[in-house]
């Protein structure tokens, strides 16, 4: 005989759409609490397929159940059995249906999917060369598409989908791919107001800088953008003279000649320079950081900074500065 | 005594028999002397090598002869034909001789020399080591072996060379690719010489670069100029106010003050990628190397609608602003790099200056 939560889990795929309705509604209450979570759980090879062939209903009835599966997501297990059931492409289909009123909630349930190596693995499209990466792409577009307007903008936590894709090597590969440009397209959001963005601007810039050893090319080739979010937000908050700003770059240059409000987030200011340390430590990249003038606004920076924590982050970096001897010049000769 | 009889009629009797023995006899003496005087002949000389192998080939058409006595035939034809330099044929007769007699360390030695000359240096050296079996204290053989074994190693560091040189080459050109760099004809060879862009270990280029005073047509180098440098950091070494200003610049109009940096834009027509590679192999030692892949060639076409923006040139100067670094100015589309990338400079305080601007000015 079917228990209750079976015959509710029957009604998601009713006829009539009143009875839809008030199905999904219940579903996404259960979802809320632990124990619903739990005896839906038991039924999930029924539950998953049920609430996702609701996903492209009217707002009423998709909300809710997009609601209960981003719920349902929370759980490992149950990510992951999303993913092995294709949830990521149902979830990407139906983000980019053109009059979807779930956006937002359809961008979260992929952020909790990426969670996952499987699951940034299925984002990535890792098992099909051709597409690899298509999924990606289209969101990275959205993501810096139109970015301040809406309060609410939908694809404000593709930011944080960027940190996840770019812990694992292969995400970073494709962020880094000149090819795509992915990389030089995200760096510029760091310059929006809102924190989410610039932690996940900052964040990933973090992760891919792990690369610097195989791919400090890819990094530094776009260093116009790639410094500004570095190093502005650890310049501090002064004026720069001139004597400092003539020897850098416009794009520095033009920003520091004024003061500005500084970057309140100390876990920004960490990660920026986690991923400058990464980069001076390889040899062009600390060539390429004293030729934009980096150590004078690293200097500048740490002489405004209170935080213990982000001190300790400047202080590793000027470790590796001292040793090319102090000098004003950059490492004189490359070896060859 | 009946020398030759009737065919079809056997020797019967013990006479008959007695006298087929002696001619074979002579006929054996006579094959012993026929070789005997083939090395004579070889003692007497250059000139009379031909004689020599003519006497070695009778004796051995006679067929008179045991195994190992031809083998020794064989053997001293070997070495007549490496004296005349004819040294497949002087391989076919030591392996003949061997095949005969393999024991005959001669032979051994004798097809590892015209093996060598040859440059089958596998062959060679599998020759040596047999001779060196049967006779291991054999010091002509020892010396050979070495020999093989030095030309062998020449011949893979050459190898190695070219190899190392075109992998360089394709790295830089793959660089030049990813970067959507667009290289031109070289200019201004006399000035630059085979200079190239390096790659260094962080995939970084560093190249170098030709600055051009257009008004006097001098030139200045700067031999590396890494790619993420912007222009201001080589242009403040260059015009600081310490140095010297240019020797030709009477009026002290060029200095860092007044100094403008240009490029011709769109200027000549750009490499495919196959001269893009044979232009970085100049001057390596893959210079020689004549297929360059044949897999290249499909994507030469690749380029051609490139080159359709390139007009032939009708160069534009485009200023060149100093707090760029080399990247961000390389890769504009319409700046297709000479070889090495060249910067005109010219001053505003001169009067040259207006000239240059109304596009007067033209490449001598």
């Amino acid at each position: 005989m079917a228990t209750e939560a079976e015959e509710l889990i029957g009604f998601l795929s009713s006829p009539s759409p009143q009875i839809k309705k008030m199905a999904v509604d219940i579903v996404r209450g259960l979802t809320g609490s632990e124990d619903g979570l739990l005896s839906l759980t038991r039924h999930s090879d029924i539950v998953l397929p049920s609430l996702s062939a609701l996903l492209g209903e009217k707002k009423e009835i998709s909300e809710p159940a997009a609601e209960a599966l981003v719920n349902l997501s929370q759980n490992p297990e149950l990510s992951e059995k999303m993913v092995r059931v294709g949830m990521v492409k149902t979830a990407m289909e139906f983000l980019y249906n053109q009059d979807s009123g779930i956006r937002r909630l359809l961008v979260m349930l992929l952020l909790n999917l990426t969670q996952s190596d499987a699951g940034i693995a299925s984002l990535l499209q890792l098992e099909d060369e051709k597409v690899q990466g298509l999924y990606i792409s289209k969101l990275v577009r959205s993501f810096c598409r139109s970015s301040s307007e809406a309060k609410e903008y939908p694809f404000e936590h593709v930011g944080s989908i960027l940190v996840n894709i770019s812990k694992m090597e292969a995400g970073r590969k494709i962020l880094l791919d000149p090819k795509r440009g992915l990389l030089k397209q995200i760096l510029p959001q760091f310059d929006s107001t809102s924190l989410l963005r610039k932690k996940g601007v900052s964040g990933t810039i973090r992760n891919c800088c792990f690369e610097a050893e195989n791919q400090l090319q890819n990094l530094l080739l776009i260093s116009e953008f790639l410094w500004p979010a570095l190093l502005l937000p650890v310049a501090g908050k002064k004026a720069y003279r001139k004597e400092d700003t003539s020897k850098m770059p416009l794009e520095l240059g033009n920003v520091l000649s004024h003061e500005r409000e500084p970057v309140d987030d100390p876990d920004i200011r960490v990660q920026a320079l986690e991923a400058i340390y990464l980069i001076a430590l390889q040899e062009a990249g600390r060539r390429a950081l004293w030729s934009v003038n980096g150590p004078r606004i690293m200097q500048v920076g740490y002489e405004d900074e209170e935080d213990p924590k982000v001190m300790e982050a400047y202080e590793q970096i000027g470790s590796l500065l001292v040793h090319e001897g102090g000098a004003e010049e950059p490492s004189e000769q490359m070896s060859k | 005594m009946a020398l030759w009889m009737e065919p079809g009629s056997d020797p019967t009797t013990e006479r008959e028999r007695a006298d087929l023995d002696a001619i074979s006899a002579i006929k054996d003496s006579s094959t012993l002397e026929l070789k005997e005087k083939g090395n004579e002949y070889v003692k007497m000389g250059k000139k009379h090598y031909s004689d020599a192998i003519d006497c070695y080939t009778r004796a051995i058409n006679q067929k008179a002869l045991n195994d190992h006595e031809n083998s020794l035939i064989y053997s001293n034809r070997a070495h007549v034909n490496l004296l005349l330099g004819n040294y497949r044929r002087a391989l076919e007769d030591a392996e003949e001789a061997i095949k005969l007699s393999s024991t005959n360390v001669k032979a051994f030695y004798r097809a590892a020399k015209a093996s060598l000359s040859l440059n089958l240096l596998t062959e060679a050296t599998s020759f040596c080591r047999k001779g060196l079996e049967l006779s291991p204290s054999n010091e002509e053989l020892k010396k050979l072996a070495v020999q093989v074994d030095s030309r062998k190693s020449e011949i893979e560091n050459r190898e190695a060379q070219v190899s190392k040189a075109m992998t360089t080459a394709r790295n830089l050109a793959s660089a030049l690719e990813k970067r959507d760099l667009k290289l031109g004809k070289t200019m201004y060879q006399e000035l630059t010489g085979v200079k190239k862009p390096v790659l260094d270990k962080n995939s970084i280029l560093h190249w170098p670069v030709l600055l051009l005073y257009a008004e006097v047509m001098s030139s200045d180098f700067i031999e590396d100029f890494c790619e993420t440098d912007m222009f201001s950091t080589h242009l403040d070494m260059m015009f600081s106010d310490s140095d010297p200003s240019l020797p030709w610049d009477k009026e002290g109009a060029y200095t860092w003050k007044s100094i403008e940096l240009y490029y011709e834009s769109g200027s000549g027509i750009i490499l495919s990628k196959r001269e893009v590679l044979r232009y970085l192999l100049e001057g390596t030692a893959g210079s020689l190397v004549k297929s360059i892949g044949d897999d290249d060639e499909k994507e030469s076409d690749l380029y051609s609608n490139h080159s359709l923006t390139s007009g032939k040139g009708s160069g534009k100067w485009i200023k060149v602003n100093e707090k760029k670094t080399l990247h961000d100015i390389l890769q504009q589309p319409n700046f297709i790099i000479p070889g090495i990338p060249v910067f005109y400079v010219v001053s505003n305080c001169s009067p040259f200056y207006k000239e240059f601007k109304a596009g007067k000015w033209a490449l001598p």
